[in-house]
């Protein structure tokens, strides 16, 4: 072989072989997109997209629960100081309620005084009347008694009632 | 320690058996009928490129058996005017070939009128690396109910074709655009990768160290760049960005510029990957021609330097292929850029 045959197992170009290359080419090209690059581009877009889709539900998620968390926190606060309030205003209702019922309980006592004082007056007046209707009855019981005869008639029961009211009225005149 | 070391000496033992196999069928068969003993180094050099080049027959070769040669292309079409093999006129496979394309025997004799487009060694390595790839593919199509890839070779597909689309598509092209070209670059990627990584098991050949394979597929790459261009900034854009952004006397001068740009890219695709692709088999092979031709004792120096070079190889064997896709990537992203870069100066010339 001399050099320009050896060259040209080399540089040798072949139209066929050319053509063979892009059939084949364009075979593998054909089948592989169909077979193994679509599917498994297609199921690794899928897999990104799911794992963003679930980074942002996630990021969405945290937000809601900060935003659920800081209103639970407001409620929370809110509720805290609506109850201390109620407390106060209950304290003071309290307040007055039972100056209420003092003031009650003392005007009923104060009324009851009273009463009790009058109606002791008037039992006093009653009985100091008694006593001396009593008086009368037993001075004319003594004086009968004493001048049974003469003095049963009524000019001297007159005289002997006279008698015990001028009593009553010089020596009781304050009762 | 122990599981390197046996990795090591399976290599040893693989890398050796494989030359000498392929010598031992080499001088088995004789090149030429001369009378007298050949030039050993040239003969070794013949059987080497023999071993490297494309062929119609393909010698599929263990140690100390001899298969005899399957001649693939025969399948085709055994002699002109048959099948695949297409003689436009009587004879024409006969007649030489123009001095002008002597390095370019095969394209001589298609100008000829003898069309031989029967598929040859390098087509029967890319059927059987599509056919294994097609297997690893299926194999790695397992997925769960969500999705996720099962089983060592879904993940290993997956991470590569993320890589292809992360790394190469977005990179180069855009997040919007890269995605649609991930498809094409992934294809690029496995399709090279697979035929690599076939030639590199021993009795295989490998079909992108000839340079009409790489040729085929740098055309490819072209192509898909000018339609990227084509859609991206439209016939107009396209045609306008051929001639510059300068001023109208620079104008031919920036076409031409441009023009020969568009196929200086393909062409170093081409280059690069068939180059790499062949010189790292011939340093393999040269390797082990030491034994053959300096002294038997050379192996103890041949045989763990081309262990070296193999594992080198199967390094390469995946970065070239990332580097034919990286650099298709490029070019389409320059292209699909065509289009941006003309909107975007089209909205400054509003302000």
């Amino acid at each position: 072989m001399n050099a320009l045959v050896l060259a040209s197992s080399f540089t040798d170009v072949k139209p066929g072989l050319i053509i063979w290359t892009w059939i084949t080419f364009i075979v593998v090209f054909i089948a592989l997109r169909k077979m193994a690059w679509g599917p498994l581009l297609k199921s690794v877009e899928d897999r990104e997209k799911n794992i963003v889709n679930a980074i942002e539900s996630a990021k969405r998620e945290r937000a809601e629960a900060e935003k659920l968390l800081v209103e639970q926190k407001t409620a929370i606060a809110q509720a805290r100081q609506e109850a201390a309030e109620q407390v106060r205003k209950t304290q003071a209702d309290m307040e007055k309620f039972r100056e209420e019922l003092m003031g009650k309980a003392k005007k009923e006592a104060e009324d009851l005084k009273v009463d009790a004082r009058r109606s002791i007056e008037e039992e006093r007046a009653k009985a100091v009347s008694d006593i001396k209707a009593e008086a009368a009855k037993l001075s004319i019981q003594i004086a009968e008694k004493l001048l049974t005869e003469r003095l049963d008639d009524p000019k001297h029961q007159q005289l002997a009632q006279q008698f015990v009211a001028e009593l009553a009225q010089k020596k009781m005149p304050s009762a | 320690m122990m599981k390197l070391k046996n990795v090591w000496l399976v290599l040893l033992a693989g890398v050796a058996a494989l030359g000498l196999n392929a010598f031992a069928s080499g001088h088995d068969e004789g090149h030429g009928g001369g009378g007298g003993p050949k030039d050993a180094a040239k003969e070794t050099a013949d059987f080497i490129l023999h071993h490297v080049a494309d062929d119609t027959e393909y010698h599929f070769e263990l140690p100390f058996v001899h298969f005899p040669a399957f001649h693939f292309s025969a399948l085709f079409g055994e002699k002109p005017g048959d099948g695949l093999y297409v003689e436009r006129s009587p004879g024409a496979c006969s007649l030489p070939v123009a001095d002008t394309f002597k390095p370019y025997p095969s394209l001589g004799a298609f100008l000829n009128g003898c069309w031989d487009l029967r598929p040859t060694k390098a087509i029967l390595m890319m059927w059987i690396a599509m056919v294994l790839l097609f297997t690893f593919v299926f194999l790695g199509g397992k997925r769960d109910q969500n999705g996720v890839p099962k089983g060592l070779a879904a993940h290993v597909i997956e991470s590569l074709v993320l890589f292809v689309r992360d790394e190469i598509a977005v990179k180069n092209i855009g997040a919007e655009e890269g995605p649609k070209y991930t498809p094409f670059l992934a294809t690029c990627f496995f399709f090279i990768m697979s035929i690599n990584y076939l030639g590199l098991i021993p009795g295989f050949f490998t079909g992108t160290g000839v340079i009409t394979v790489t040729a085929a597929l740098a055309v490819i790459t072209f192509v898909v760049t000018q339609v990227a261009g084509l859609k991206s900034a439209g016939p107009v854009g396209y045609v306008a960005h051929l001639f510059g952004d300068v001023p109208l006397l620079m104008k031919p001068l920036m076409f031409v510029v441009e023009f020969v740009g568009l196929f200086t890219k393909p062409f170093a695709l081409m280059v690069r990957l068939f180059a790499n692709m062949l010189a790292g088999h011939m340093v393999l092979f040269f390797l082990l021609a030491l034994i053959f031709v300096v002294h038997v004792g050379a192996a103890v120096l041949s045989v763990p330097m081309a262990a070296a070079i193999y594992v080198l190889e199967l390094f390469v064997a995946i970065l070239q292929a990332y580097i034919f896709t990286l650099l298709s990537a490029l070019f389409i992203g320059q292209s699909v850029a065509l289009g941006h870069h003309h909107h975007g100066e089209a909205h400054e010339g509003h302000h």
